[in-house]
C-alpha cells in the first residue's frame, strides 16, 4: 500500500477512541524509559558537549586578513547592511581597506563568504557571539581572524552558463567572478583614471589613445580579464556612468 | 535532679535498664495507649535539648527555675509536641519532595532526556527550586479581591499539608489514630474544590475563573466513586480504621484481588482529584495559562505546586493503604520493630530503625511511579468527557466493585 | 435593539469638556452593552497555545465557543516594502525568514519566481535538489506541527520525541547548507552548492556522506514516525479531543480559501505538488493523502501521512540525483535584472498553497513583491472552525492550522 498509515487508520480510528485505550502509549513510553536508563538519552549536555558540527556550518564569518582584497563585495552583497569597508593599517603599515562586521546585525547567511572572489571570508563553526554592550558586537577585521579554516568552511560559488546549459556543455562550471567584466562607453570617458584607482586587483590600466583638442591625452580604462573579479566598484566610481558591467549569460 | 553534667542529661534518657517506657513514665501521654514513635523522638529529643540547655543555665545561675521548668513533665511534653509536629511534617516534605524528584526523573527519560541533574542525582533540584521561588517578590495583582485571594491559597495549602501528614505511616507513626481515620483525610481532601472555586474567583482573571469552576466541577464528581470504593474497602474489612484495614490485608490477601476493578477506579479517580495528568485540566496550560494559580506566583505558586505534589503522595498514600497491605509485607508482620506490645518496644536494639515506614513509602512511590506513567502516555482530557467519565463510567465501576465484594462477602464467606 | 435607544456614555475628551457622567448612565450602558452569561476571553499575543505573537479573542457561553475574532499584525515588519529596496539575490535571505518552519519552501518559491520572470528552465538535477531540500523542510516543519500538537493536548513526550526526530532532519539541513533553520539554499538559476561538494575530503560521489545518510534518516525516521504516533494514534486522550472537532465541510473550505491539509482534510483533492507541479514534483511518484471528515483528526492524518510520503520522495530524489552523477550543472549564471512583467508562482508549502505575485520593472530590484500566505487565510477562518466547540477544543484546533506568524504577518 502507498498510504500505509491512512490505510491503517482510517477506519479503526473510532474503534480506538471508544475503549479506554492508554496502555499501548505507556508501554511505548516506558520502553523507552528502561532504553534510556541503560544508555544514556539523546539529550547533549550543552555546555559540557557540543554538537558536531560540518566544516560548511555558518557560524561567524571569518576573515583572511592578507588574503582579502578589500574588493567590497561582501559589503556589497550582505542583505543586513551589516559589512563596511574600513581603512586599517595591515602588516606592512600601510593603509589598506578591509571588512568591518556588525554581529549584532548580521543574520549569517554566509554570502559574504559565498560572494568572496578570492575566498578570503570564510564561514566558521563559531557560535558563541553573546557580549555585554552592543559596541562589543562589531568585529574589526584583525577581530574577525579565525585560525583553523579549512577548505569546506570556503564557500564556492560556481556557476554554469546558461547558454552553455542549453547547448549541452552543462558540465562547464565556472567562477562567478571569472565572467561579467566591466564594459566602457568611450564616448562617456572622461578620463578621470577614478576606475584605476578604486580597482581592488590593479586590473585596470590607462591606455592613451591619441589627445583631445587641447592637446591632453585621451585616457581610456582596459580592463584586464584575469585580473577582474567583476566587483564593479569601477562602475560605482565613474563620474560620468561610462562603465557597465556587461553581464555574460 | 541534679545538674551535675550534660551527660547525666543524655543518659538520664538511656539508663541501665534501657529505655524508659515513654507510656508508662509519662503522665501526659497524649496518645492513650498507643506508642508513636514521632512523638516518643520528640521527646527524647526535648530530653536532650532541653536538658543541655537546662543544664547549661543551671551551670551560670545555679538553682534557677528556669531549669527546673524546662524538664518538668509538662513542658517535656509540650515541646515534644512540638518537635513531633516537626517531625512529621518533614519526614512527608522529604517524601514528598522525593517522589517530586520521582517524577523529574522518570518523565526525563521517559522522553529521552536527563530530567533533573543537579547533586545527588538531581535530587537537590528540587531544594534549589524551593529557594528560587523563596526568593521572589510577592507580586500580585490589585485587583484581586485580597481576603479570599489570600485566604483560599493558604487554605488549600494548609489542608493539604494537613491531610498527607494524617496519612499513618505505620501503627506507630501517625497524628491522631481514630476509628473513622480514612473519613476523616477525604473529607479533609474534599475541601479543596470549595477553596480553588473561591480563589478562582477572587483572582479576577477570566483563566482563573475557569480553571476554578472546573476544579471544582471535576473533584466534586470525582470524590463520589472515591468513597464508594473506600467504603466498600471498609465493608470489606469490618472497619474504617486505618490500623484494622490493614492488618485484615496481611492476615488474609491485599485488597487489591477482590477489588481490582476498584484499584483501577480509584487509582484514576485519585489522580483526578489530586489534579494531575491527564486530567490537569484546572491548569490546562495550553489554554487557561496556569488555571486557577495564573495569579499566584513566587512563594505562593510553589507551595500550591507542593499542595499539588502533596495531594498526589496522599492519593499514592490511600491506594497502599486501601489495597496494597499498607505498611506490612503480604504474611508478614513487622512484630520486630511494631512488637506485638508496648512494653517490648525499647527490648530491641534496632527499635527505631523505620522499617515499616520505609515499606509504605516505597509502596507509595511506586504508585507514584504509576501515575508518573499515565502522565508520561496521555493527553489533557476534554472537561465534558471527563463528567462524562466520572458520573458515567467510573461511578457505575465503582458501584460494580460493590456489589462484587458484596457477593464474596455473602458467598464466599470465610476469610472475609 | 435599535442604536438609537442606547446610551451614549461620553469619552474622555467629552468628560474634559466638562461633560457630566451620572451613575444611571453608566448603569444603563452597561446593563445595556454587557452580555452577562457570554464572556469575552483574549487568548494572546503572550499566550501557550499562540505559537507567535497573535490574538484569538473569543466569546465564550460557559465553556461553549460562540464567537471568534483572530487579531494577526503583531509581527509586521513590512517585509514587502522592504523586498522593494533590494536586490534580487538579497531577497533570498529574507524569504528565509518570511517563515521559521518553512524557510527552504519560501525561499524556493521566490527563486522559482524571478525564473520564471526571467524565463530560464533550471537543470533537472537542480530541480532534484530543490525539491529533495523541500521535502527535508516539509518534514521537520511537520515535526514541529507534531511537537506543538503534543504541547497543546497535554502531553510533553510527543513534543519532545518529535523535537528528537527533527533533529536529524536539521542535522541534514546543517550538512546540506551549513544552517539549520534559516536555510538560505536554494539561488535564482540553482542552489547554493552542490550536494556532491558538501563532503570535501571524501570526493568519490558513490560515497557521499550527505547522500548516504540522508537515506540512513529516511529509515530511521520511518521507523521512529510509527512510535510517536503509536503515542498518538493509540491514544483515546488524544483521538478523543481531535476526532470530531473544528469540523468544515467542502464548501466552507472553498468560501475561506482554505488551502493545505486542512482543505485536504475535507475532502477536496487537490495539492499543487501534483496538480500544478513545479520543478521536479512531476518526476517523482508519491501519494496525496485525502479524507472527507474536515474534522481535527482528518487534518493529523493527513499531515502525518505527508511526512510518509515525503520520505518517499527524498528517496527517489537522491537515486535520480545520484545517477545524474557529479559533473551535471547545479546553478546557473542569471542575469541581475529581472524584465519588466507580472509573474504569479505557486507552491505547495507545508501549511498550505504560498504563492508570491512579482512585478519586476527592469531593473535589479522588484518594483513589487506580494507573498500570498497560506496561514493568513486559514487562520481568518477560525470563526467558522471554532464556533460551538469548547474552550479547551481551541488549541488543538489551532494546532492544526499550524500557525506560524513570520508568514502570516510579513
Amino acid at each position: 500500500m502507498s498510504m500505509e498509515y491512512i490505510e491503517k487508520y482510517r477506519d479503526g480510528r473510532h474503534k480506538c477512541w471508544k475503549d479506554l485505550w492508554i496502555v499501548r502509549p505507556i508501554f511505548v513510553t516506558l520502553k523507552l524509559m528502561a532504553k534510556t536508563t541503560v544508555h544514556r538519552p539523546i539529550t547533549v549536555l550543552y555546555p559540557y558537549e557540543a554538537l558536531w558540527n560540518p566544516d560548511n556550518y555558518r557560524g561567524r564569518p571569518g576573515l583572511d586578513f592578507n588574503k582579502c582584497l578589500g574588493c567590497g563585495m561582501c559589503a556589497k552583497y550582505c542583505p543586513c547592511s551589516a559589512i563596511i569597508l574600513v581603512d586599517t593599517p595591515d602588516d606592512a603599515g600601510k593603509t589598506v581597506s578591509r571588512p568591518q562586521i556588525n554581529m549584532g546585525r548580521c543574520s549569517f547567511c554566509a554570502y559574504c563568504a559565498e560572494y568572496c572572489p578570492v575566498d578570503a571570508m570564510t564561514v566558521t563553526p563559531i557560535v558563541e557571539l553573546a557580549e555585554y554592550t552592543r559596541a562589543d558586537l562589531i568585529y574589526g577585521p584583525r577581530r574577525l581572524a579565525y585560525e583553523n579554516t579549512t577548505e569546506g568552511m570556503k564557500v564556492r560559488n560556481e556557476v554554469t552558463l546558461y547558454s552553455d546549459f542549453q547547448n549541452g556543455k552543462g558540465e562547464i562550471r565556472q567562477s562567478f567572478f571569472g565572467l561579467d567584466r566591466p564594459e566602457l562607453d568611450e564616448k562617456k570617458c572622461i578620463s578621470c583614471k577614478k576606475c584605476q584607482k578604486v580597482c581592488p586587483t590593479g586590473a585596470i590600466t590607462m591606455v592613451e589613445h591619441g589627445t583631445n583638442a587641447k592637446g591632453k591625452p585621451i585616457l581610456w580604462p582596459e580592463v584586464s580579464a584575469d585580473k577582474c573579479v567583476s566587483c564593479e566598484n569601477c562602475v560605482s566610481a565613474c563620474p560620468k556612468s561610462a562603465l557597465h558591467l556587461k553581464e555574460v549569460c | 535532679m541534679a545538674y551535675t553534667s550534660i551527660i547525666d542529661w543524655i543518659t538520664g534518657v538511656y539508663s541501665q535498664h534501657g529505655w524508659a517506657d515513654p507510656i508508662q513514665a509519662n503522665p501526659y501521654y497524649p496518645f492513650g495507649d498507643a506508642y508513636n514513635l514521632p512523638y516518643d523522638l520528640g521527646m527524647k529529643l526535648w530530653n536532650i535539648i532541653g536538658g543541655a540547655i537546662a543544664w547549661l543555665l543551671d551551670l551560670l545561675f545555679p538553682g534557677n527555675d528556669v531549669s527546673t521548668w524546662l524538664v518538668c513533665d509538662m513542658t517535656n511534653n509540650i515541646f515534644a509536641l512540638v518537635l513531633f509536629m516537626v517531625l512529621v511534617f518533614a519526614v512527608v516534605f522529604v517524601a514528598c519532595l522525593i517522589s517530586l524528584w520521582e517524577e523529574r526523573k522518570v518523565l526525563g527519560r521517559g522522553m529521552d532526556r536527563r530530567g533533573t541533574m543537579i547533586g545527588m542525582w538531581g535530587f537537590l533540584q528540587c531544594v534549589a527550586d524551593g529557594l528560587k521561588t523563596f526568593m521572589k517578590d510577592n507580586v500580585f495583582s490589585k485587583k484581586v479581591d485580597g481576603m479570599t485571594y489570600w485566604w483560599t491559597v493558604a487554605l488549600i495549602i494548609g489542608t493539604s499539608v494537613l491531610i498527607d501528614c494524617m496519612v499513618p505511616l505505620s501503627p506507630r507513626w501517625f497524628v491522631v489514630n481514630y476509628d473513622a481515620g480514612l473519613l476523616i483525610i477525604m473529607g479533609l481532601y474534599a475541601l479543596a474544590p470549595f477553596f480553588i472555586l473561591v480563589s478562582g474567583w477572587s483572582q479576577n482573571n477570566k483563566y482563573s475563573l475557569i480553571g476554578g469552576i472546573r476544579a471544582a466541577e471535576m473533584m466534586i464528581s470525582y470524590e463520589v466513586p472515591l468513597l464508594i470504593i473506600i467504603a466498600t474497602a471498609a465493608l470489606l474489612a469490618g472497619s474504617l480504621n486505618i490500623g484494622d484495614i490493614v492488618m485484615a490485608q496481611t492476615k488474609h490477601f491485599w485488597y487489591v484481588i477482590p477489588m481490582f476493578v476498584g484499584f483501577v477506579t480509584f487509582m484514576i479517580c485519585a489522580t483526578a482529584e489530586s489534579e494531575r495528568a491527564p486530567f490537569d485540566l484546572a491548569e490546562a496550560e495550553s489554554e487557561l495559562v496556569e488555571g486557577w494559580q495564573t495569579e499566584y506566583g513566587g512563594m505562593k505558586w510553589g507551595l500550591v505546586m507542593l499542595a499539588d505534589y502533596l495531594r498526589g503522595a496522599c492519593s499514592c498514600g490511600i491506594i497502599v493503604l486501601l489495597f496494597f497491605g499498607g505498611w506490612n509485607l503480604p504474611f508478614m508482620e513487622w512484630t520486630y520493630f511494631l512488637g506485638d506490645g508496648i512494653a517490648s518496644f525499647h527490648q530491641n536494639f534496632m527499635w527505631w530503625f523505620p522499617a515499616p515506614e520505609l515499606t509504605f513509602l516505597l509502596k507509595a512511590w511506586l504508585i507514584f511511579f504509576v501515575m508518573i506513567a499515565i502522565r508520561l502516555g496521555t493527553g489533557r482530557v476534554r472537561t465534558d468527557s471527563i463528567l462524562n467519565l466520572g458520573w458515567k463510567v467510573f461511578m457505575p465501576l465503582s458501584i460494580l466493585n460493590l456489589v462484587i465484594v458484596l457477593i464474596f462477602k455473602l458467598f464466599i464467606g470465610g476469610v472475609f | 435593539m435599535t442604536d438609537e435607544k442606547k446610551t451614549q456614555i461620553p469619552d474622555a475628551q467629552a468628560i474634559a469638556e466638562g461633560a457630566e457622567v451620572t451613575k444611571e448612565m453608566v448603569q444603563e450602558y452597561t446593563s445595556q452593552n454587557m452580555d452577562m452569561d457570554k464572556m469575552w476571553i483574549t487568548m494572546g499575543p503572550q499566550h501557550p497555545f499562540s505559537h507567535g505573537l497573535w490574538t484569538l479573542k473569543i466569546q465564550a457561553d460557559g465553556e461553549i465557543v460562540t464567537d471568534a475574532d483572530p487579531i494577526v499584525g503583531y509581527l509586521h515588519r513590512g517585509w514587502e516594502k522592504e523586498a522593494e529596496n533590494r536586490t534580487y539575490p538579497k531577497i533570498i535571505p529574507m524569504a528565509d525568514r518570511l517563515c521559521y518552519a518553512s524557510s527552504m519552501m519560501y525561499t524556493h518559491l521566490y527563486c522559482m519566481t524571478c525564473e520564471k520572470a526571467l524565463g530560464i528552465e533550471i537543470p533537472e538535477k537542480t530541480k532534484y535538489i530543490r525539491v529533495m531540500a523541500d521535502e527535508i523542510n516539509r518534514l521537520q516543519s511537520h515535526l514541529m506541527w507534531l511537537a506543538a500538537v503534543g504541547t497543546d493536548l497535554g502531553n510533553f513526550t510527543a513534543f519532545l520525541w518529535a523535537s528528537r526526530e527533527r533533529e536529524f532532519w536539521m542535522d541534514m539541513n546543517v550538512r546540506l547548507c551549513g544552517a539549520r533553520m534559516t536555510t538560505n539554499y536554494p539561488r535564482i538559476g540553482g542552489v547554493r552548492n552542490d550536494v556532491f561538494d558538501i563532503d570535501l575530503d571524501m570526493n568519490d560521489e558513490e560515497k557521499s556522506r550527505f547522500m548516504r545518510d540522508i537515506v540512513r534518516c529516511c529509515d530511521h525516521f520511518d521507523k521512529a514516525l510509527w512510535d510517536i504516533i503509536a503515542l498518538i494514534d493509540n491514544n483515546s486522550t488524544f483521538i478523543s479531543r481531535m476526532v470530531g472537532t473544528g469540523i468544515i465541510t467542502r464548501e466552507q473550505c472553498a468560501n475561506l480559501g482554505i488551502t493545505g491539509p486542512a482543505m485536504r482534510g475535507t475532502g477536496v483533492d487537490f495539492d499543487v505538488r501534483r496538480d500544478d507541479p513545479y520543478d521536479g514534483y512531476d518526476l517523482v511518484d508519491f501519494d496525496v493523502p485525502v479524507l472527507s471528515a474536515g474534522d481535527s483528526y482528518a487534518r493529523y492524518m493527513i499531515r502525518v501521512e505527508e511526512m510518509f510520503q515525503a520520505t518517499r520522495i527524498i528517496r527517489q530524489c537522491v537515486d535520480k540525483i545520484r545517477s545524474l552523477g557529479r559533473s551535471a550543472p547545479y546553478r546557473l549564471k542569471v542575469p541581475s535584472r529581472i524584465p519588466a512583467g507580472k509573474t504569479y508562482c505557486r507552491i505547495e508549502d507545508c501549511r498550505g498553497e504560498a504563492a508570491m505575485y512579482l512585478v519586476s520593472d527592469g531593473t535589479d530590484r522588484p518594483y513589487r513583491l506580494k507573498v500570498r500566505s497560506a496561514i493568513f487565510v486559514n487562520v481568518s477562518s477560525s470563526r467558522d472552525l471554532l464556533m460551538g466547540c469548547r474552550i479547551a477544543d481551541v488549541p488543538v484546533i489551532m494546532a492544526m492550522i499550524d500557525m506560524c506568524l513570520g508568514e502570516t504577518d510579513r
